[in-house]
């Protein structure tokens, strides 16, 4: 690591500093504190930019002229629960199993939320489809700042990503039909008992094409997929009895030979109420932002504190803001309070950068300040995840989304 | 039958901590004074409720007979002042538009959640006023949080009228402005009126004050000149002050500016209203503007008038530029600070908005850590005129000390004790609902809802 960061020393020529170019993917960057997320604080320590990579991490340095300067660097932060996308115009709702589908043709890359999410520190995002229907569609990662283009700012995986969710949720516009059907609406599941059924007969009907063609459906061979663990499974789940729902779905899948689904949790609120769900099957959650009063949505208590006994258990977990760009919920803001819930600095800054990574099948190209990772970085006005200190700095892949200067 | 479970908390709070000993001593790890530089090791001695001696343990005796709170590993600071909230109330709107006669006294709620509240989140000074939704409200007045009737938790009675700029509902900002003058016109027909039937022997007014069983003994039977700097009746003198229609004389004491005068501007038009309505009828000088978080834009006009401001709660500000879609976030304090103008934070008692939250990012956006704690301490208390007593730690001020498990303004610490007036109150150990809260651990003897059930059958 260390004769790493010396070649690349030596060889990294100082970039050129342009004045107002924002499309400048070059720069040198200079902090009095790396938190380089591989456990490592590297003191006043010289970032150089190159392409949108970081080419050299040089520590014991002053800052030469023209740096920018910030009192801390971490990695740029990945929130694994965002929504920027036209509501019900623009993602499916007509049907409620849609494995086959992709969030993507919704997703309005003019949407002014994308500068808030990108200055708020959130560099790479999670786009889910809504959770009105039981199984969305397909999630893509995306950089917050770039071209307005789905290509140059689409994120690979390794692995296709599916959505959806358990709860009260993806039934809770429906209606049964007495008679004749009034709306589009009028249809189940209308309850928490029908979202459940809706999953189970997906994954059965899936497996059962599998030996005839006759009886294929639109997204049979996605959820399959899912089966042989090709693809990652997303269920958005906040209350204690839908996670259940969520783990005993996939010992149901294991049990019955049809196969291992590779799962994470979202909106896991009232994970802390039953941990050995979430220990015996290491299934990764990741937690909706935290609430003042602990009431979230479908009636789930966060208790605060009983973070850190998680964390302290060994599930893997990541913080989300749901995309809130606010003061006072964007994803600076829900680390802070993953601090006060008791996490410590390590933990929590995992849970905004390696471990969402880590979910995404991306570690060796994000989540850590490391030579020839993206140059995803967020520039701090002092400790990370402190009250008093705040983002004052971003940059997307080597571009400047907030100008600390 | 079971006590109802929803008091226990209160109960332990109230009966289990509250220590009679007059004489009270803090040692404390470090404290912050807000009225010079940290003490390493300090000694606070509270003697009748007052701090009679602050310093470092080497220059501080405790008196032998004081009960002593050993906190040598905690950081003691200033409890918080809210200047403006109008929360921990019955009911904070009354209906009535014109309602100056009013006063909070009757309508504060001392088993409020938003008192126990403020002692978590180390605020221990409320001016609490009527909500904003009225044109001219009731009386306010400054409590402590802590204490089973309105008397126990007063600090100080009559802090202000409350007078609203922003429309109440059904009224539009022209009919709001209209509503506010007219009562001040009001008020001078009404005067004026008096004045006249003393001149011509009409005694109705005195025959109606004994009718009402008013007051006419000593300074109330005596009349004397009106003072204002706006507009006098002439003759007032000839009214004995008891006379006066109990309803109309509050805002006498506002033109005269003997009451003080909390002004809510929703919006930065508002604050033109506002200023406007103050200059004119002569209160300007004892006004303080509670604003919204848009009305920085009238930053230059408050500067200019020389009032200070209650900000909102919300710090930063997001504006978007309709053709462009650019964005602007304003920092709302810098620009206050940046004018010199008086300003006090005010807050929710959530986490992300508690006084103590508010103050830590005023720091993280540039403030400087002395300028950011003042707007939460001295310069409310200041305005409530509390100066001295309130809002810094130093002989002669109340004995209200916040204990921190560490630095007040660190992401991770707590409010550990709270003591007012020289008597423990809160002691998070024992604060059973901050761990159902923050735990998830139920009150022993199950929840509220499981007691309800029992009662079901």
């Amino acid at each position: 690591m260390l004769s790493l960061l010396l070649t690349a020393a030596t060889l990294a020529p100082i970039p050129a500093l342009g004045a107002e170019d924002t499309t400048q993917t070059s720069w040198n960057i200079h902090a009095e504190r790396v938190y380089t997320g591989t456990g490592e604080v590297l003191k006043n320590a010289l970032i150089a930019v190159e392409d949108g990579k970081i080419a050299s991490i040089r520590p014991g340095r002053s800052a030469p002229e023209g740096a920018i300067q910030a009192k801390a660097i971490t990695a740029g932060m990945i929130d694994l629960s965002v929504r920027v996308h036209g509501g019900f115009r623009s993602v499916e709702q007509a049907r409620e199993i849609q494995p086959h589908l992709s969030v993507e043709p919704a997703i309005d890359l003019y949407d002014p939320a994308w500068k808030r999410l990108a200055a708020s520190g959130i560099t790479t995002a999670l786009l889910s489809p809504m959770d009105r229907n039981v199984i969305g569609g397909h999630a893509v990662v995306l950089k917050t700042a770039g071209p307005e283009e789905l290509a140059a700012r689409k994120v690979t995986t390794p692995r296709p990503i599916l959505r959806g969710a358990i709860g009260s949720e993806p039934s809770s516009g429906n209606h049964p039909a007495f008679g004749t059907p009034t709306d589009f609406y009028s249809r189940r599941p209308t309850t928490r008992m029908g979202v459940e059924w809706e999953w189970r007969k997906a994954f059965f009907d899936a497996v059962n094409a599998g030996g005839d063609e006759s009886r294929d459906f639109p997204g049979a061979e996605e959820l399959r997929s899912c089966l042989r663990g090709e693809r990652l499974l997303i269920i958005q789940a906040w209350a204690t009895q839908d996670i259940r729902t969520a783990i005993y779905l996939k010992e149901e899948m294991a049990r019955e030979g049809f196969g291992n689904l590779d799962l994470v949790i979202d909106a896991a609120a009232e994970a802390w109420r039953e941990p050995d769900f979430l220990t015996r099957n290491k299934t990764t959650i990741i937690l909706p932002p935290f609430p003042a009063g602990g009431r979230t949505t479908d009636g789930a208590f966060l208790a605060w504190n009983r973070t850190a006994e998680l964390a302290g258990m060994g599930v893997r977990m990541c913080l989300s803001s749901h995309g809130a760009s606010n003061a006072t919920e964007k994803l600076e803001r829900q680390g802070a309070y993953a601090r006060r819930a008791g996490l410590t600095f390590d933990q929590t800054l995992a849970a905004v950068t390696t471990n969402p990574a880590a979910v995404l099948g991306l570690s060796d190209q994000l989540g850590t300040v490391e030579v020839g990772r993206d140059a995803d970085l967020v520039l701090w006005s002092g400790t990370p995840f402190e009250a008093s200190s705040r983002v004052v700095g971003v940059l997307v892949a080597g571009e400047l989304a907030r100008d600390p200067r | 039958m079971k006590t109802p479970l929803l008091l226990l908390p209160l109960l332990a709070v109230t009966v289990g901590l509250a220590e009679a000993d007059d004489k009270y001593a803090i040692k404390a790890g470090t404290v912050l004074t807000m009225a010079g530089d940290p003490i390493t090791n300090g000694v606070i001695v509270i003697e009748g409720g007052r701090i009679t001696a602050i310093g470092s343990a080497d220059e501080v005796k405790i008196p032998w007979d004081a009960a002593v709170l050993d906190a040598s590993d905690l950081t003691a600071a200033p409890g918080f002042v809210e200047a403006y909230t109008s929360s921990g109330m019955d009911r904070p709107n009354e209906n009535v538009e014109l309602a100056p006669y009013l006063n909070i006294r009757d309508s504060i709620d001392p088993v409020s959640f938003y008192f126990e509240d403020s002692l978590r989140a180390g605020v221990t000074t409320l001016n609490v006023q009527q909500g904003a939704a009225c044109v001219i409200g009731g009386m306010g007045m400054v409590v402590q949080p802590f204490g089973l009737t309105v008397e126990e938790m007063l600090v100080r009675p009559n802090s202000g009228l409350i007078m609203s700029a922003a429309p109440k509902s059904g009224k539009s900002r022209a009919t709001q402005a209209q509503a506010l003058r007219e009562a001040f016109g009001d008020l001078r027909r009404h005067l004026e009126q008096l004045v006249q039937e003393k001149r011509d022997g009409n005694d109705r007014a005195r025959r109606e004050a004994l009718y009402q069983g008013r007051d006419l003994s000593g300074e109330r039977g005596l009349g004397r000149a009106m003072v204002s700097d706006a507009w006098t009746v002439e003759g007032l003198e000839l009214v004995p002050r008891g006379e006066i229609d109990e309803k109309m004389e509050p805002l006498l004491d506002v033109v005269e500016g003997t009451t003080d005068v909390y002004f809510y501007c929703g919006s930065p038009v508002d604050v033109h209203q506002a200023l406007a309505i103050a200059r004119d009828n002569g209160f300007l000088a004892s006004t303080t503007l509670v604003l919204d978080a848009s009305c920085w834009k009238a930053a230059d006009l408050i500067k200019e008038a020389g009032v200070q401001v209650v900000l909102d709660p919300a710090l930063t500000r997001t504006e978007r530029d309709p053709r462009t879609g650019e964005e602007d976030e304003v920092f709302i304090p810098g620009v206050f600070a940046e004018k010199g103008i008086t300003f006090a934070l005010s807050s929710r008692n959530t986490t992300n908005e508690s006084m103590w939250f508010q103050v830590a990012t005023c720091i993280a956006n540039g403030m400087s850590v002395e300028d950011a704690w003042a707007a939460a301490t001295t310069s409310p208390a200041a305005m409530l005129g509390l100066d001295g007593r309130v809002g810094s730690l130093r002989k002669g001020a109340d004995g209200d000390v916040v204990l921190y498990s560490g630095d007040p303004l660190s992401i991770s610490s707590h409010v550990e004790f709270v003591v007012l007036d020289g008597k423990l109150v809160y002691d998070r150990s024992k604060d059973i609902r901050t761990k159902h809260l923050l735990e998830g651990i139920q009150p022993e003897g199950g929840s509220a809802d499981e007691a309800s059930d029992e009662g079901d059958k």
